[in-house]
């Protein structure tokens, strides 16, 4: 007798982001010991931890920037492959670093970054993007010139640039102003729009605390503590934060 | 394809127009050039030797101390800000960085070599010789045999703690070729014989030039991943 | 081939080569013939060639080994590679002190611009980079992959820079010539010659093998030490 025909199998959302068994090492100094994660579409991921840690490494390796010494890192199910370079499309970095050239006008930096990402519209797309990160009337300055503050800002506009589904901050608040760290959080914000995967390194919990959806504490090279944000009490997260990097949780 | 050139283009562009505000490489190599010859000037006994027999040697080690100092400081900018990891993590491929990066230097040190040629005409009256087009044509093949090798191992002394330091002891011994059949070309040219006798030098220079492009746009990526 | 056996087998060659040198010594100051022009100082000959041909098979093999360690990021292989260049550097540097040697004694100058001698100083700087560059990372690994590049830039430009060496030479004659490899030795030269060439390559394999061993070990070590710290 045939069988009774079966709704055919839910399709298997393919992760956004994820990493498996990812390992660091640099020589005798293990930075990531064996990370496991995976991202939805949407999701927010904050990473605290201690200096040291191997946050930023995680990040690299997130970002394609270093190569595992094991594991592997997927995007939006595939695979990558360091001698690709069309994933990258999709992939924006903000780091502690600028990633810009002093002696360049800030469109100069954007329209260079526009090139490289192949994009057609800069004309209509730098000023929008700067208008979005409020520098809009900075287009001609010298980068050199600006505040840090307001570096920050350009460097945030740069990772955006190319409206990538996968965005990855190091420290981003590090050095701010409360204006410009105002301007950051607004322009974060607007990164949960349900589409984008973001995934935040940064000391300063409270604005960690704010955008994120899911939560992560990394100690030595390994996650310590993991949960989704509905499970934190903000109030007590300091002292688990503290629990878990002195080793008592 | 085209997007590939249009990255190669922004690369260039980028550090030329860097170059243009900074004006930091021209200058130092600029200068060096004059105060080479003008130092030579001192160092020889004219006397005794004809700057015309030492001249095309001393033009090209001119050329290649000269751009020493340019290539070395090829990644220079691009570690003030982290702007070379910016650069990395976008879908440029590395090799495509590579060929830019040489490319601009490339401009930089014919531009320089062509002021190394014009000073030591100025300075011990040597002539252009039978094919100034031929001399043109082998002073570029050099340079760009040159750049492409001194970039590669730029990026590689960048990332050690020597630094610009190690680049000599990395590049002279692989540019032995590129001075045996330029300055010998450059000579011959110099002292008015004519152009067949040099198109030898000439194919080899192209052949050099044309390895170590080749070479350097394929091991570039396995310098600067991390 | 397991640890120990890598050093059992590089401990018999490196022994029989050591035996074979002795042999070879011993032949060329006892037994060869003594050549026409040059006298007793040609003997070194037998000395200067095989390290010369050595240390040219130890770069052809540290560059190899660098390919394929790019390739396929083995870490045995750049073990094989890092053993051997250093291999090659000893032998390189052997060639060197023998050549003006032997130049000062049958002719009176120290060095000649002769191809063979010039190509070898060449080398023997490019295995200098190697090193430099492999030790002066602050990540060990970044550096194994510098040392890589260079070694495979270097036998790149090797065809270069043989060309060009002999090149220059051809317009450029010193009234004094070196002709290691006369167009036809006579028979018992010839057969000490090969006979040198053969002891010489086996004592480079044995140390090689050695010197990967030791490198393996370090590894080992260096694993250890890391996990006891994580």
């Amino acid at each position: 007798m045939a069988p009774e025909s079966e709704s055919p199998p839910p399709v298997a959302s393919k992760p956004a982001l994820e990493a498996r068994g990812v390992v660091r090492e640099y020589g005798p100094v293990i930075a990531v010991a064996g990370i496991d994660l995976s991202l939805e579409r949407g999701d927010f991921l904050t990473v605290f931890g201690p200096n040291g840690a191997g946050k930023s490494s995680l990040l690299g390796l997130l970002a394609g920037a270093l190569r595992p010494t094991r594991g592997e890192v997927f995007v939006d199910g595939t695979r990558l492959d360091f001698g690709a370079v069309e994933w990258r499309r999709n992939i924006g970095v903000l780091s502690h670093q600028g990633f810009l050239y002093a002696q360049l006008t800030v469109a100069e930096n954007l329209q260079f970054y526009g090139r490289l990402y192949g994009l057609e519209d800069l004309e209509r797309r730098i000023p929008e993007r700067l208008a979005h990160v409020r520098l809009e009337d900075c287009s001609d300055a010298l980068v050199g010139q600006l505040s840090h503050g307001m570096r920050q800002r350009l460097a945030v506009a740069r990772a955006l640039l190319h409206d990538p589904d996968v965005v990855l901050l190091d420290e981003p608040y590090t050095g701010l102003d409360p204006s410009a760290a105002a301007v950051l959080r607004g322009v974060l914000t607007e990164l949960k729009d349900g589409c984008r995967t973001v995934v935040m390194v940064t000391h300063n919990l409270g604005e960690g605390l704010a955008l994120a959806s899911r939560v992560a504490i990394q100690v030595r090279g390994r996650f310590a503590w993991r949960g989704s944000r509905e499970e934190l009490d903000s109030n007590d997260f300091e002292r688990l934060y503290h629990r878990v990097v002195e080793g008592r949780a | 394809m085209s997007a590939y050139l249009g990255q190669i283009r922004a690369i260039v562009w980028k550090d030329l127009l860097l170059e243009l505000r900074t004006r930091e490489r021209v200058v130092a190599m600029g200068a060096f050039a004059v105060l080479a010859a003008v130092l030579f000037n001192y160092s020889i006994d004219r006397t005794v030797v004809r700057p015309q027999d030492v001249g095309a040697g001393l033009i090209w080690m001119t050329i290649v101390f000269g751009g020493l100092l340019g290539v070395g400081r090829t990644f220079h900018l691009e570690a003030e800000d982290g702007a070379l990891q910016g650069v990395l993590m976008s879908p440029v491929p590395k090799d495509a960085v590579f060929l830019g990066k040489t490319l601009s230097n490339f401009v930089l040190l014919y531009a320089v070599s062509l002021l190394v040629v014009a000073v030591f005409m100025l300075f011990f009256g040597m002539e252009l010789g039978a094919s100034p087009t031929m001399l043109g044509l082998a002073l570029a093949l050099g340079a760009l045999g040159f750049v492409a090798l001194g970039t590669l191992f730029a990026a590689v002394s960048s990332g050690t703690r020597m630094g610009e330091t190690l680049l000599p002891i990395l590049l002279f011994p692989l540019l032995v070729p590129m001075i045996v059949f330029g300055a010998g070309a450059t000579g011959r040219l110099l002292s008015g014989r004519p152009v067949s006798e040099v198109a030898g030098d000439i194919r080899m220079l192209a052949a050099f030039a044309l390895m170590a492009v080749a070479a350097g746009a394929v091991l570039f990526r396995f310098v600067v991943e991390d | 081939m397991s640890g120990k056996g890598i050093r059992l087998t590089g401990t018999a060659l490196a022994v029989l080569g050591l035996v074979g040198i002795v042999a070879v010594y011993w032949l060329s100051f006892f037994w060869v013939s003594t050549e026409v022009n040059q006298g007793i100082a040609q003997r070194i000959f037998y000395v200067h060639v095989p390290a010369a041909w050595t240390s040219f098979l130890a770069f052809g093999m540290a560059a190899f080994t660098s390919g394929m360690y790019l390739w396929l990021r083995d870490e045995r292989l750049d073990r094989a590679a890092v053993a051997a260049a250093e291999g090659g550097m000893i032998f390189a540097t052997i060639m060197l002190t023998t050549g003006p040697l032997w130049g000062k004694i049958a002719w009176g100058t120290y060095w000649t611009w002769e191809p063979r001698l010039t190509f070898t100083l060449l080398l023997w700087f490019i295995f200098l980079g190697y090193f430099m560059v492999r030790n002066s990372t602050e990540n060990p690994e970044k550096g194994k992959r510098f040392a890589a590049v260079v070694a495979i830039i270097g036998a790149l430009d090797i065809p270069f820079i043989h060309l060009s060496v002999v090149w220059f030479r051809s317009l450029h004659p010193e009234p004094i010539v070196l002709k290691p490899d006369q167009p036809s030795l006579p028979g018992d030269m010839l057969t000490l010659l090969l006979t040198s060439l053969v002891v010489f390559t086996t004592l480079f394999l044995g140390l090689f093998l050695l010197r990967y061993a030791l490198e393996t070990l370090r590894a080992g070590q260096q694993a250890r030490t890391r996990e006891a710290t994580a």
